[in-house]
């Protein structure tokens, strides 16, 4: 039973270095059967034939006839081609050692800029809270009198929007991964996440934080490799989620929801943690505010 | 030998004149340096066998080098320039390997 790849013949080697008979060099390659050779053994049939064949051949050719090997000229060829090979090895040495230093400064360059923008941001940041707070202040001093009922819809709003600090009586939620959890399967993604969330709003919690993250209407939870980002801030295992809300209530209809059910099931099924703990008060930070971008407001008069 | 004298000119030429390479040249340097060793290694395992012959040497390394910038070359326009120059460096790796072991042998046991 032959192999669908042997063909039905072996032709002879071809006619070469080992037809020369008697001035065989020893520890030469030869080409004999090289065919079948690198059929079967491709490694070995690489090391054997590593040296130019030519070689064997021409020593052999001029050992025949008698005559010198080489002229002077040929002499001079080499010298000239070891001299291009060394200036070929030279340039590659100084390139390649130019590259990396250009590239090491370049790199370097790049994370001195990275932390210059970091602070930058971080100090445009503080400058807008100082401002934010300001605003409130001058706000407040300019809506005296029938303008009170403002200030109160402008903070019941912010309150709702998130856009504003709150505090109150509520409930602690903790969801971390599974104990030794390897994959992710067996952490906390950020569909889990948003589920809880989704089941809090709906059993009643008025303001929600996570890891200290405020959740606004524009509010993302995004997974991100290993780590969830929630308003763009990566936040990682154990999710600490303080909801402000009834906390009589809240915890048995977060168990009646579907997202109660789903979370009773994901502890049952893929082991995530999860323990809700009522809290007799609660303070959430507001939330950085995101400028709208779509939603104008509706100029139709005065609704009060 | 005059053999020697080219190899110092060339050393000397290297590293005094530091030879900018055209960006389009770039690519190919790597593996024409390494097509060119392992002419090189070749030339040398023959000379210590008595078998050295300069024509021979002259048109390896020409044709191993200007081969191997071929092979890139063809490669990248294929797409398949990492596989091919991979595959090109193993293959001449293997046979550097080769070649210095039996240079070890016939200097250490002749």
């Amino acid at each position: 039973m032959s192999s669908p790849g042997d063909e039905p013949d072996r032709a002879p080697s071809p006619a070469g270095p080992s037809d020369q008979g008697g001035t065989s060099v020893a520890g030469t390659a030869t080409v004999h059967g090289s065919r079948d050779a690198a059929r079967d053994d491709l490694l070995g049939y690489l090391s054997r034939n590593t040296m130019d064949a030519d070689y064997a051949l021409v020593a052999a050719r001029s050992a025949e006839s008698g005559r010198s090997r080489d002229s002077r000229g040929s002499r001079w060829a080499t010298a000239v081609v070891l001299a291009v090979f060394l200036v070929l090895v030279m340039t590659l040495f100084t390139q390649t050692t130019q590259n990396a230093d250009s590239e090491d400064n370049e790199r370097s360059q790049l994370i001195g800029q990275v932390g210059q923008q970091q602070k930058a941001l971080g100090e445009r940041q503080g400058a807008v809270a100082r401002l934010a707070a300001s605003n409130t202040r001058v706000r407040a001093q300019l809506l005296t009198g029938t303008g009170s009922g403002l200030i109160g819809r402008v903070e019941r709003l912010g309150l709702r929007a998130g856009t504003v600090a709150a505090s109150g009586p509520g409930v602690l939620v903790v969801v971390d991964d599974a104990p030794n959890a390897a994959e992710a399967r067996n952490r906390v993604l950020d569909s889990d996440l948003q589920k809880l969330i989704n089941g809090l709003w709906e059993a009643g919690g008025e303001a929600i934080a996570i890891n200290g993250q405020r959740l606004t209407n524009l509010s993302s939870i995004r997974q991100a490799g290993a780590a969830i980002n929630v308003n763009f801030v990566g936040l990682s295992a154990p999710y600490q989620v303080e909801v402000i809300g009834d906390p009589d209530t809240l915890p048995s209809r977060f168990a009646e929801t579907t997202s109660g059910a789903t979370w009773f099931d994901l502890q049952q099924r893929v082991g995530l943690r999860f323990s809700m703990s009522v809290r007799s008060s609660l303070e959430l930070p507001a939330a950085e505010r995101t400028p709208l971008r779509y939603a104008t407001v509706i100029k139709e008069g005065d609704d009060s | 030998m005059i053999a020697v004298l080219g190899l110092l000119v060339g050393v000397l030429v290297g590293v005094v004149l530091q030879p900018d390479v055209p960006l389009w040249l770039e690519p190919y340097l790597p593996i024409a340096v390494v097509a060119a060793l392992d002419a090189v290694f070749g030339a040398a395992r023959a000379f210590l066998e008595g078998t050295f012959s300069d024509r021979v040497f002259v048109i390896s390394f020409v044709s191993n080098v200007v081969l191997a910038a071929l092979i890139v070359l063809l490669g990248d326009k294929l797409g398949v320039g990492a596989q091919l120059s991979t595959g090109v460096i193993v293959v001449l790796g293997i046979r550097i390997f080769s070649n210095t072991a039996a240079i070890r042998r016939l200097i250490f046991h002749a």
